[in-house]
């Protein structure tokens, strides 16, 4: 039997030292990780195909063979399209004069350009399939699906020697994807940053495990410590995906400010809001999110009324680095996020209390 | 890229649920969405090899301030609930 707790099948499928996954979208933090025994996945959903070729052959040039992983947010559901200025005329009077009443109160400057959000088509089915589509040219080593099935893709992977892992929240969608024959299921609870399923994690994990059999299983969600990655291995994990732990490392390109705001962050200033998007998501408050939780707050919008409508705030607040406004998707072990170290030490350092942990908890005979 | 539409018969009429969510346009983000409602039988394949999208209609569970009257749900976050 292997003595290593933290030598996991993850390990052994991938050819990694550790069984701890970066999820970021900082091609350095991703590089550096890969390079110190860890493994990335470098988050490519807002990409453009020929971005996403170049960021691969970029990543490929510094990791002198190693695998690596690309995540795309393959939609799962797309509701009717409709222009721009007909869903900008969808959006209510007393929304937008909510949305004016937050500007004002806290002296929200307008965005130094044109909101990116109204340049961009948004994500179809079309731009995601795509995207996909590079990733089977280039034979990515692993192909991450952070929200939709990849079910679809996976003969075509395979044929590639891709591996396909995928993100869920729910136990009934892992049930599918271990059926359809992913690599690896990514079990996200609710602590996680971003989009969540409504289960925590600790419940999600030991579920999902329970169902995997030889598949391997990863944690997610509110994993920044090595107590974090031992307690999930004990869940039946066989490593962890963890984004917030990177996104104030030294390498990360996060503004400097989200990164200060980051550091000093508890797992209590994280909410899980409907009004930057419309739909649910773990973000650092902030004003926007406060003023939208207040009673007497209008209802928030579906996506994507909701999204056009916080972006003139999002966008202000970052185009003008207002560190009181600015917010970033965050999960709730943010609080264990405190010093700017570099991203090999930090990989370090959540495998030394990983074994410390192990250690501490055995008893003597 | 290939767009395919067709008409599953077997599915028409059937009650569903969908796990659905998409990106945010313009941003890192994501958001999962749950619907349910009634199979119309359309569909769509996109690219090669297909990826399939039924259309649910009726809805019957949809998130809040959704305005829509139907939706297109990806086949592998459908779950069929009615086997009837």
């Amino acid at each position: 039997m292997n003595k290593d707790p933290l030598r996991t099948k993850l390990c052994d499928m991938l050819g990694i030292e550790f069984p701890v996954i970066a999820f970021t979208h900082c091609k350095d933090v991703a590089t550096s990780v890969i390079n110190a025994g860890g493994f990335a996945v470098l988050g490519e959903a807002m990409h453009t195909p020929d971005e996403i070729a170049a960021d691969v052959k970029w990543i490929r040039d510094r990791v002198n063979g190693k695998p690596f992983g690309i995540d795309l947010v393959l939609p799962a559901s797309v509701p009717p399209s409709g222009s721009l200025d007909e869903l900008m005329s969808n959006i209510p009077e007393p929304h937008r004069r909510f949305a004016r009443e937050i500007k004002e109160r806290y002296d929200v400057p307008d965005p130094k350009g044109a909101v990116d959000l109204h340049q961009w088509g948004g994500l179809n089915q079309e731009l995601a399939r795509a995207q996909l589509d590079v990733l089977l040219d280039e034979r990515v080593p692993v192909i991450a699906s952070g929200l939709g099935s990849p079910a679809f893709i996976l003969d075509a992977a395979h044929e590639r020697d891709i591996l396909v892992f995928g993100l869920v929240g729910k136990a009934r969608q892992a049930k599918r994807q271990l059926e359809a024959g992913v690599d690896a299921i990514i079990a996200q609870g609710y602590d996680a940053a971003g989009h969540t399923g409504a289960v925590g994690t600790f419940s999600i994990v030991a579920e999902v495990a329970a169902m995997a059999r030889d598949t391997p299983i990863i944690a997610a969600g509110g994993v920044t410590t090595g107590r974090h990655l031992a307690a999930s291995l004990c869940l039946g994990a066989a490593g962890v995906w963890t984004g917030t732990l990177w996104l104030a490392c030294r390498e990360s390109d996060v503004d400097m400010i989200i990164k200060e705001r980051l550091l000093a962050a508890t797992n209590e200033d994280t909410t899980y809001s409907r009004s930057i998007s419309g739909m649910p998501m773990r973000v650092l408050s902030c004003p926007w999110t406060q003023e939208w939780a207040k009673p007497g707050a209008p209802e928030v919008l579906n996506a994507p009324y909701q999204m056009l409508l916080s972006s003139d705030y999002i966008q202000g607040a970052n185009d003008n680095r207002r560190a009181d406004l600015m917010t970033e998707a965050a999960g709730q072990g943010v609080g264990f996020v405190t010093t700017m170290k570099p991203a090999k030490q930090i990989l370090y350092d959540l495998v030394e209390e990983a074994l410390e942990t192990f250690e501490s908890i055995v008893g003597d005979s | 890229m290939r767009r395919e539409e067709g008409f599953d018969p077997e599915l028409a009429g059937k009650r569903a649920e969908c796990d659905g969510g998409s990106g945010v346009a313009g941003t890192r983000f994501a958001g999962r969405q749950d619907f349910a409602g009634t199979l119309t039988g359309t569909f769509v394949d996109h690219g090669d090899p297909p990826w399939r999208w039924y259309l649910l209609a009726e809805l019957t569970t949809v998130p809040e301030g959704y305005t829509d009257d139907s939706v297109w749900c990806e086949s592998g976050n459908l779950f069929v609930i009615d086997s009837t």
